[in-house]
């Protein structure tokens, strides 16, 4: 199989112990928490220390858990409707029309006064 | 209030399997620990050393409206109490059995038994859910809004027990506006088939009492509903659901009811987060985890349609909360949010104590339907009211407060306050304190002219001590519609404060 993602994607990449259990050097992100992989967030371990203890995952699972996440909500989004209207597109769109047409001239959008 | 279990005796359990056996297959009956355990489970908090109090004697899987009239019928005979169970999801206990008896698992009546694309309805067992019906409805271009927290695992007939809220409300109604129809079980095992007129397809008729809204939200006293036919929609074309942040509640609250009022006709709903939800969100949701500090309120709208409904209606609600100092939070955050809220029973649960460790911790949800004018003053009594909790124990932790409109013209909000509870640690007198504050938040939702429940119902302790003051009048026909359908009071018996039907006419109970 030819190997053009990086041997982090290959279904042959040999499982090595070590390489798992090292994740990338965690980075304060918070008073609470920490991260590691992009996207990935977790409690600071100081704040699990008595009543719940931190579990060890291998990397392989961190990541399997956050592709997954993002697979439900993908397949939530289809199952809701057909497309996803961008917001950022629309406030582009917003902003380039009040930057031509500054708000005190356009339209009114607010309700009448109650 | 502590409703002390009234168990039948092992040979009375014995009896009532004999005589199931008449009715049902063996395969039907389940009598096994774990059977009934498992059918004792809901996800509301309780103390965990009294779960046995809630345990069936038995658990029946009925196939049809016949299989469940006949044992209801047989239970009414017997005078054993049968408790109807969909899906289990449901956060003020009606399908807990207080005093034992059959649970009645509708799950096998799962079948969708006709799809009429003409009058665009869908028949079904009410032991479907919503998210298995739309996969079929899809292939049809169909779609059935009925889009509770729950909506991977809640069932077509748990939400008519419920009277259920969609998170789409404002834009297709909520479960009594979408059930056009339905076979209902009666406490006495006849069958009624009860909707607007007696069509099954009608929308609206105004022929007779409206009885489809009696049969609807009665947490399972009134009897069960077996088939149900449902009002269909086309799937969406589009969805758009931008979330805004604020740097102070008063911009977010005016920004949301600004939106509601609009009249956007794609608006399926907008949702205000309030200061505390924003930090609980801040502390454990790694969407927020790197917000910048002065995001301290998030309001976020919701629409379906077409495409070239859902852009230019989009637009508007953009400028509105850009006139009210809006900031777009992206569209990762604003479309993963969104979806995820469809599936909030999936979300593993986590609390502080007030030194900030980690501990497990189980939801709580406490509802109301506010208007929204009132709106900052009930969150602000109701925070005070779970402040005084988590001053007295560490069982107790505040995750904040939602309020999401009730309907399409902005007029009242579903007000929900989440709480972490850790249930190991919800002994006795944790659990009397939690049952005083509910009652609490309930008195202020009535003090305010709400209603103590939009949505999840109001039979949990707590509450349900302030529902006659609620209806007035109006408990008192409670009472009387009661005693008519169920002379035995086998449907349910224990739920909202009914059993005083029998004991002012000299019942048994």
């Amino acid at each position: 199989m030819k190997d053009v993602d990086g041997p982090e994607h290959s279904p042959s990449y040999p499982y090595r112990y070590a390489e798992q259990y090292s994740p990338p050097e965690p980075a304060r992100v918070s008073d609470v928490a920490i991260t590691t992989f992009e996207h990935v967030y977790e409690v600071d371990p100081r704040l699990m220390q008595r009543w719940v203890l931190q579990q060890t995952f291998p990397n392989w699972d961190s990541l399997r858990i956050m592709a997954s996440r993002q697979d439900h909500l993908d397949w939530m989004h289809r199952h809701f409707a057909n497309t996803v209207v961008n917001g950022s597109v629309l406030l582009a769109e917003v902003e380039a029309e009040d930057e031509a047409n500054p708000p005190s001239t356009a339209a009114p959008q607010q309700e009448a006064p109650r | 209030m502590t409703i002390a279990p009234e168990r039948l005796s092992v040979q009375r359990v014995a009896d009532v399997v004999s005589a199931l056996r008449s009715v049902l297959r063996d395969d039907q009956i389940l009598t096994s620990k774990p059977d009934r355990y498992n059918r004792a489970r809901v996800p509301a908090p309780f103390p965990v050393h009294r779960w046995a109090e809630r345990v069936p004697d038995l658990a029946v899987l009925p196939e049809s409206t016949e299989d469940v009239a006949a044992v209801v019928r047989l239970a009414n005979d017997l005078r054993v109490p049968v408790v109807p169970r969909d899906g289990g999801t449901g956060l003020t206990d009606g399908a807990v059995p207080l005093r034992g008896g059959i649970v009645v698992d509708v799950k096998r009546m799962n079948k969708i038994h006709e799809l009429d694309l003409d009058n665009r309805t869908v028949t079904v067992g009410t032991g479907i859910s919503m998210l298995k019906l739309n996969e079929q409805l899809a292939r049809h271009g169909l779609f059935y809004p009925d889009d509770p927290a729950s909506y991977p695992c809640s069932l077509v007939g748990g939400r008519i027990g419920t009277s259920g809220w969609s998170l789409i409300g404002s834009r297709y109604g909520h479960t009594r506006d979408l059930v056009l129809s339905f076979d209902h079980v009666l406490p006495t095992g006849e069958i009624m088939h009860v909707g607007d007129g007696i069509g099954r397809k009608i929308t609206k008729s105004s022929s007779g009492y409206q009885l489809k809204h009696l049969f609807m939200g009665h947490q399972g006293t009134l009897g069960i509903a077996t088939r149900a036919t449902l009002k269909l929609f086309p799937k969406p074309e589009a969805e758009l659901s931008p979330f805004w942040a604020f740097d102070n509640y008063d911009d977010a609250y005016a920004c949301v009811g600004a939106l509601a009022r609009a009249g956007v006709a794609t608006f399926a709903g907008a949702v205000l987060f309030d200061e505390y939800k924003v930090a609980y969100l801040r502390r454990d949701d790694e969407a927020y985890i790197p917000q910048p500090g002065d995001v301290r309120a998030l309001v976020c709208a919701a629409m379906y349609g077409y495409e070239d409904e859902v852009r230019p209606a989009g637009k508007r609600l953009f400028r509105i909360a850009k006139e009210h100092r809006a900031r777009y939070l992206g569209d990762e955050i604003s479309e993963g949010d969104w979806a995820a809220r469809h599936d909030r029973y999936a979300t593993p649960l986590h609390g502080r104590t007030k030194a900030g460790q980690v501990v497990p911790m189980s939801w709580h949800c406490e509802d109301a339907a506010i208007n929204y004018t009132n709106l900052p003053a009930v969150t602000r009594e109701w925070h005070a009211i779970v402040a005084d909790l988590r001053r007295k124990t560490d069982v107790f932790d505040d995750w904040g407060m939602f309020a999401y409109t009730n309907s399409v013209t902005g007029a009242d909000y579903l007000t929900e306050i989440d709480v972490g509870i850790w249930e190991q640690h919800l002994d006795d007198a944790a659990w009397e304190l939690w049952v005083k504050a509910k009652r609490d938040l309930a008195a202020v939702s009535l003090r305010y002219d709400g209603s103590i429940s939009a949505c999840h119902g109001s039979c949990r302790e707590g509450e349900v001590d302030l529902v006659p003051e609620e209806l007035g009048r109006g408990f008192q026909v409670m009472l009387d519609l009661k005693r008519t359908l169920d002379p035995n009071n086998i449907m349910n018996p224990g739920k909202y404060l009914l059993d005083r039907a029998y004991a002012e006419n000299g019942g048994d109970r």
